[in-house]
């Protein structure tokens, strides 16, 4: 399953040169596969190119793509996709090859059923006009002209691969995001193409679904199929067979994932590698064994017995730990307010024509608590969030700001006390810069011009965003935005912040400043309450962790309580996974080990 | 409201069985009609109208979604009975306002003939499924880029209402307030038309990006998963909207309109 490799333009293969092959003509005698071949993208009005890279993906062959935001990382994704130039216009040198086909050339007619895409969120995948499931997934069959006689059989298929079928006769548009996920996950795999091409598929699904898809990723390769990812997840990129890694929109490293993710390549990056990866590295297995977790496991069982102990930052082989690239935020309210206590009792709710999805939950949050909210998609997590600042009314049950009903009080009027940031940031982004986008909360708070000032000053500062103050929001990326839409509300200064799912779309760097900032914002004594999928931030930054199950708390207590060796199974039944630290600390037997420090400070003490 | 269920109500009413192109070409018909037929027969298409939307069980549905154009065809009324050129026959008097009897008449005929046309669309949407319209269309031979413009245009109201409720969610959470004096409201418009005009440019390069992820028209001879029933009562009543048509065009002919 090795590929050929290239990693600049000048070293393409010779099989991927020439332009000039009329689309269609050529399938019969030219590479399946992908291959791009000194590939430089650019887009309009754009000097510099978004992407130059050379790269091979066999039939059989599944490869990963990581990188920071603004890599190119999409940009390749697009490419080999076929959508560049055909779909999003861009100026593109080098060769294209899709399954035989010139992907620069050939039409749309030819591309279909050869190559997929899959994209990070539903709302671009979705055909919007299916009633069903079954018939949402029966939509490109449709466009393939595939005999109505086939279609359930590959419907059914599908479904049963993606493990979706107790939906297959809901309504897509009122199932949660990740379900939605599956959903356009599975619609692409059911068109049977040989080349697939995934960006960020399992940025919206929960750990057990995320899991779920690398695996079957792995699996589609070994059918023969040629899989190309672009992902953040440390998970599944541990499962590809080679690892690209962009910067700049030019591959820094091609490799096995282990040592493409390894502290080598990532450090001089900006970029810490995963834990499984660090603590690979700290007990010295070679890199095609860093995401082994049972090899992980036996190697740090083995350093444990011939000591020194690792040490949080250096390990016996003198490799290090890194630690997050952010620095701890200072700060500080400039509006003095006192913080609430929260209080959600029995509440229950439904929407319009559906079922109920939250079962009288019950759940009192202290002033100056972080609470990170979990579970499975569509285990009611954003709906419970949604109540919090109104956006929501339950249909029995109250949910109170210091004892208070907020009742029918408008959700405006709780904004000051309670700020919601949406998962979506192009739900409220309008204005023409960003310091004015995060102006308008202050602004709608009466504030004195000064301090309404001051305090777009310090979000502005404490988000990062100081060299894209003046820029236009929707001229940065997803993930730049989703930090305009943080600062925005952070100006209001709240004194509870709820998060729907911040670190989606996010790099490393992205996460760890969002992790700061929550950081800084408890240790004021404010508030903090966020639903995530992501394990390991959750652990990281939040004291309290509520596990939510089919519309009901199952679970709640400290990271340290909840991802303890004794809740595996529950956690399982929530479609989650304990962060990898706590895994590897309860196959060590070192109880409970959420984060990768209280890992290494469990080695330490035991070997004392 | 799902963008794909759109305005539709599910149902089993006698309308909701009828083929979506029969449904269409009822429409057509109806809006004809209205605006071809001499104005007494407007008594007779509201007077249809009313007894299919009862007989559906949406007669309440419907005039509760006419109270916006309501205010349209007042509007209409009101301009046309004071401000009508030319009129000489005054029946009231409002201060330097006259009410002319022939700026009410021509006000009260266009407003009739709009109200026609809204609620034979309404109906339309309640009782016709978006998906449903574009394979019948498709299937009648009608190039899937036209269906889809058609499916386009009937969902383009939910997906823009859906989008407006989340906007005005995430304006909310930060403070915006859409109540209080008309400057206030006014002035809250503009975060709100701001992302739902970026949005509606978003969500064409979404829908772009999903249809071409899905082959949507890539090849000829599509085919279709869900069967839209045709039978043969539809084929009839096609024949006799096409026999309406034409003697609504022989009458308007026959006849100046008025």
């Amino acid at each position: 399953m090795s590929g050929t490799v290239a990693m600049d333009a000048a070293s393409g293969t010779g099989a991927a040169t020439g332009t000039g092959a009329a689309a269609g003509t050529s399938a019969g005698t030219a590479a399946a596969g992908l291959l791009l071949d000194g590939v430089s993208v650019r887009y309009p009005a754009r000097r510099e190119s978004a992407l130059d890279v050379s790269l091979t993906v066999e039939p059989g062959e599944l490869v990963g793509v990581a990188g920071r935001t603004g890599a190119g990382k999409s940009t390749l994704a697009l490419t080999a996709g076929g959508f560049i130039p055909r779909v999003v216009r861009a100026r593109v040198d080098g060769s294209v090859r899709i399954d035989g086909l010139d992907g620069l050339t050939a039409r749309g007619s030819d591309l279909a059923g050869r190559v997929g895409i899959v994209f990070s969120t539903p709302a671009n995948q979705l055909s919007a006009s299916k009633l069903t499931v079954r018939e949402e997934l029966a939509f490109g069959l449709e466009n393939l002209a595939v005999p109505r006689s086939e279609m359930d059989a590959r419907i059914d298929d599908v479904l049963d691969r993606l493990a979706i079928g107790h939906l297959a006769v809901r309504d897509p548009f009122t199932l949660s995001g990740g379900e939605q996920q599956r959903v356009a996950i599975a619609s692409i795999l059911a068109m049977g193409t040989s080349v697939l091409v995934l960006d960020e598929p399992v940025a919206q699904l929960d750990p057990a679904g995320s899991r779920d898809v690398a695996a079957l990723l792995r699996r589609l390769a070994s059918e023969g199929r040629t899989v190309l990812c672009v992902e953040h997840d440390p998970d599944l990129l541990g499962r590809t067979d080679r690892c690209l890694v962009l910067e700049g929109g030019r591959a820094a490293a091609l490799d096995r994932p282990g040592t493409a993710l390894g502290s080598a390549v990532q450090l001089p990056l900006g970029l810490r590698p995963p834990t499984l990866v660090s603590l690979a590295e700290l007990a010295e297995l070679p890199p095609d064994r860093a995401f082994d977790e049972d090899a992980v496991a036996g190697a740090l069982a083995a350093l444990r017995g011939r000591g020194p102990a690792p040490r949080a930052t250096a390990g016996a082989a003198g490799h290090t730990v890194p630690e997050p690239a952010q620095r701890p935020l200072e700060w500080s309210p400039r509006r003095p307010s006192p913080t609430p206590t929260l209080a959600v009792r029995g509440v229950a709710f439904c929407y319009a024509d559906g079922p109920e999805v939250l079962h009288g939950v019950d759940l009192v949050v202290p002033p100056g608590q972080a609470v990170a909210i979990v579970g499975q998609n569509g285990s009611g997590k954003t709906t419970l969030a949604k109540h919090l600042d109104g956006l929501l009314r339950p249909i029995s049950g109250s949910v109170e700001i210091d004892g208070s009903d907020i009742g029918t009080r408008g959700v405006g009027s709780i904004s000051g006390t309670i700020g919601f940031v949406f998962q979506n940031p192009d739900d409220q982004l309008f204005n023409r810069s960003v310091e004015r986008e995060i102006a308008f909360g202050p602004r709608n708070l009466g504030l004195e011009v000064r301090l309404a000032d001051e305090l777009v000053e310090r979000a502005i500062e404490l988000a990062g965003l100081v060299p894209v103050r003046t820029v236009n929001p929707y001229d940065l990326g997803l993930s730049v935005r989703k930090l305009v839409a943080l600062a925005s509300v952070l100006a209001m200064e709240p004194a509870v912040l709820v998060l729907d799912e911040p670190t989606t779309g996010q790099d490393g760097p992205g996460a760890d400043r969002i992790g700061s900032v929550i950081d800084a914002y408890r240790r004021a004594g404010r508030t903090v309450i966020a639903v995530s999928h992501d394990m390991e931030f959750v652990a990281t930054h939040f004291e309290r962790v509520v596990v939510m199950r089919q519309g009901e708390i199952v679970a709640d207590g400290s990271p340290e309580e909840v991802f303890a060796p004794d809740r595996a199974a529950l956690l399982a039944s929530t479609g989650l996974l304990p962060p990898v630290a706590a895994r590897l600390g309860a196959r060590l037997g070192l109880g409970s080990t959420p984060t990768l420090h209280t890992l290494l400070g469990a080695l330490r003490a035991q070997e004392r | 409201m799902s963008a794909a269920a759109g305005y539709f109500r599910r149902g089993d009413s006698w309308l909701h069985r009828r083929n979506p192109v029969t449904k269409l070409l009822a429409l057509l018909w109806l809006i004809f009609a209205a605006f071809l037929l001499p104005s007494p027969a407007l008594l007779v298409l509201v007077a249809l109208l009313a007894v299919a939307a009862a007989s559906t069980r949406l007669l309440r549905a419907v005039v509760r979604n006419l109270r916006i154009p309501a205010l349209l065809f007042a509007s209409i009324l009101v301009v046309n009975a004071f401000f009508f050129p030319g009129a000489r026959d005054v029946i009231a008097r409002l201060g330097p306002l006259a009410v002319s009897r022939e700026g009410l008449s021509f006000g009260l005929i266009s407003a009739g003939r709009l109200l026609v046309a809204f609620s034979a669309s309404i109906l339309f949407l309640y009782t016709t499924l978006a998906d449903d319209l574009l394979e019948a269309l498709v299937a009648r031979g009608a190039s899937h880029r036209i269906a889809f413009v058609v499916l386009s245009a009937v969902q383009m109201v939910p997906r823009l209402q859906g989008r407006a409720a989340a906007i005005l969610e995430a304006q909310q959470a930060r403070g915006l307030d859409t109540g209080g004096s008309l400057r206030r409201r006014v002035g809250a418009l503009v975060p709100l038309v701001g992302p739902i005009v970026l949005g509606s440019l978003i969500d064409v390069r979404e829908r772009t990006f999903a249809l071409e992820a899905r082959a949507f028209g890539a090849r000829p001879g599509r085919t279709a998963y869900r069967v839209v029933p045709d039978p043969a009562v539809d084929r009839l009543l096609r024949w006799a909207i096409v026999a309406a048509a034409i003697a609504v065009v022989v009458v308007a002919i026959a006849r100046p309109i008025g």
